[in-house]
């Protein structure tokens, strides 16, 4: 099916902010990326957060999503995540300098595990804002 | 002729105070239509999250067909008996000049901590809005927490923030319940200030818009999900498996809530300016007329005067 295309939707509680039409498409599950094709079987997903991919053609489009779910549904790839922010909007200077300061000391664990997993996030989302200048 | 030059200063006034109102009119007009839009967008993350949900508790509880959702247990669906606290979070403007939009947001969530007093519910309550907070400053009545950054474009990472601190005190057992008073918005032309149940939650999916009763307290009872006549039950492949993802769902569908609440109140809070506005140039208009007119009465009072004194000082000197 070379002619079948995919249509993305990215929707987040705020707005729509993709809708559509890809050849292929790799998202970020909860423990993996996933790839998806034309004609893939339904599935509903927990995602991760990290890069989202898109190819139309030739012409690659990279967003950062912030965890959620997806559904694949009839070739319609339905995102929901909190935050999904175009590649060319992060903004990777801001990003390392906030990388490079030392964290504010956590107290408990809880608060150790929050702080992580927020450097991971800013992690993910310099990968993505240095792979655009790159 | 004091009283003609009196008349015309009240009617500069009055004009100048509907040039203000009807600016404030066509302002409110313009950011009640933008704020709609925010409202119609997030409307399409509730819609697929119910849709999902629907999806998910079919695939996960298969033996129950129909109420499927009920027999999902989760910390977060219980309801707790009997309820000892509860957080009652107040949806106010920060401007005032809006009718009375505060006023039956403030009634009705007064009636209801009437109502926790009566049952010995602890009251922790939390404001947004300067209106509420202003207000329950001078009932004396402490609030635990105060936000006055809620404007009409209310964002989803502020509120979020207080989704997890709601859902952080509910699991912590702090309150037994969360509710909101806000002005819930119907229809352009329909408000009605609520006390909604947030936690517990009664379903999994949101409630979508134009589909709840208006009512005084309306517990989001309603399960709503999208009527679909073509809705052929689609075998889904799930990672990891549709319990654990339903019961991600679910803190989702709390944040989902609490963000239309704010989105509504941020509607309904333009609209019940506009029409307070446009009562206020209305009225402005009216004024004007009269006080033209006992203006005009008064000037043709002075001639008739004038004419008069002439007349008989001519009548005089024959």
């Amino acid at each position: 099916m070379p002619h079948e295309r995919l249509h993305c939707l990215v929707i987040t509680p705020e707005r729509t902010v993709v809708d559509e039409r890809a050849d292929f498409i790799a998202l970020p599950l909860y423990d993996g990326e996933l790839g998806v094709l034309p004609g893939r079987a339904p599935l509903v997903g927990r995602l991760g957060f990290g890069e989202l991919r898109l190819r139309r053609g030739e012409e690659w489009r990279y967003y950062y999503v912030d965890g959620g779910f997806v559904q694949i549904k009839h070739d319609t790839v339905t995102l929901l995540t909190a935050r999904a922010i175009p590649a060319n909007e992060l903004d990777a200077r801001s990003l390392e300098a906030e990388l490079a300061q030392a964290p504010p000391p956590a107290v408990t664990t809880e608060a150790r595990q929050r702080q992580q997993a927020q450097r991971e996030r800013q992690r993910a989302m310099l990968r993505i804002a240095r792979k655009l200048t790159a | 002729m004091p009283k003609l030059r009196h008349l015309v200063l009240r009617r500069k006034a009055v004009q100048n105070i509907r040039k203000i109102t009807r600016t404030m009119e066509l302002i409110a007009t313009a950011r009640f239509k933008r704020a709609l839009d925010r409202a119609v967008e997030a409307e399409a993350y509730t819609r697929k999250i119910a849709e999902l949900a629907a999806d998910l508790s079919s695939a996960a509880l298969p033996a129950s067909s129909g109420a499927a959702p009920a027999a999902l247990r989760h910390p977060l669906l219980e309801k707790r008996e009997p309820v000892r606290s509860s957080l009652l979070l107040v949806i106010c403007s920060n401007r005032g000049l809006c009718g009375g939009y505060n006023t039956n947001i403030l009634r009705v969530a007064s009636d209801r901590m009437q109502h926790y007093q009566q049952a010995g519910i602890q009251l922790h309550l939390e404001l947004s809005g300067k209106r509420a907070i202003a207000y329950f400053r001078y009932h004396g009545i402490p609030s635990e927490a105060q936000y006055t950054h809620f404007e009409d474009k209310p964002r989803f990472e502020e509120v979020e923030v207080l989704a997890n601190r709601y859902l952080e005190g509910y699991l912590g057992r702090r309150f037994d319940q969360v509710e909101v008073a806000y002005m819930k918005f119907l229809s352009a032309s329909r408000q009605t200030p609520v006390v909604e149940t947030l936690l517990p939650l009664s379903t999994i999916a949101p409630p979508l818009r134009r589909t709840t009763q208006p009512g005084q307290v309306s517990p989001a009872t309603t399960t709503t999900l999208p009527s679909r006549a073509d809705l052929v039950p689609v075998e889904y492949e799930f990672l990891p498996d549709p319990r654990s993802i339903l019961e991600e769902l679910l803190p989702m569908s709390l944040k989902v809530r609490l963000f239309k609440c704010f989105l509504d109140a941020a509607v309904s809070e333009q609209i019940a300016r506009r029409i307070a506005m446009k009562q206020a140039t209305d009225n402005a208009t009216e004024m004007i007329r009269l006080i033209t007119r006992q203006y005009n009465r008064a000037r043709q009072a002075n001639i008739t005067k004038e004419i008069l004194e002439v007349i008989s000082g001519a009548e005089a000197l024959k």
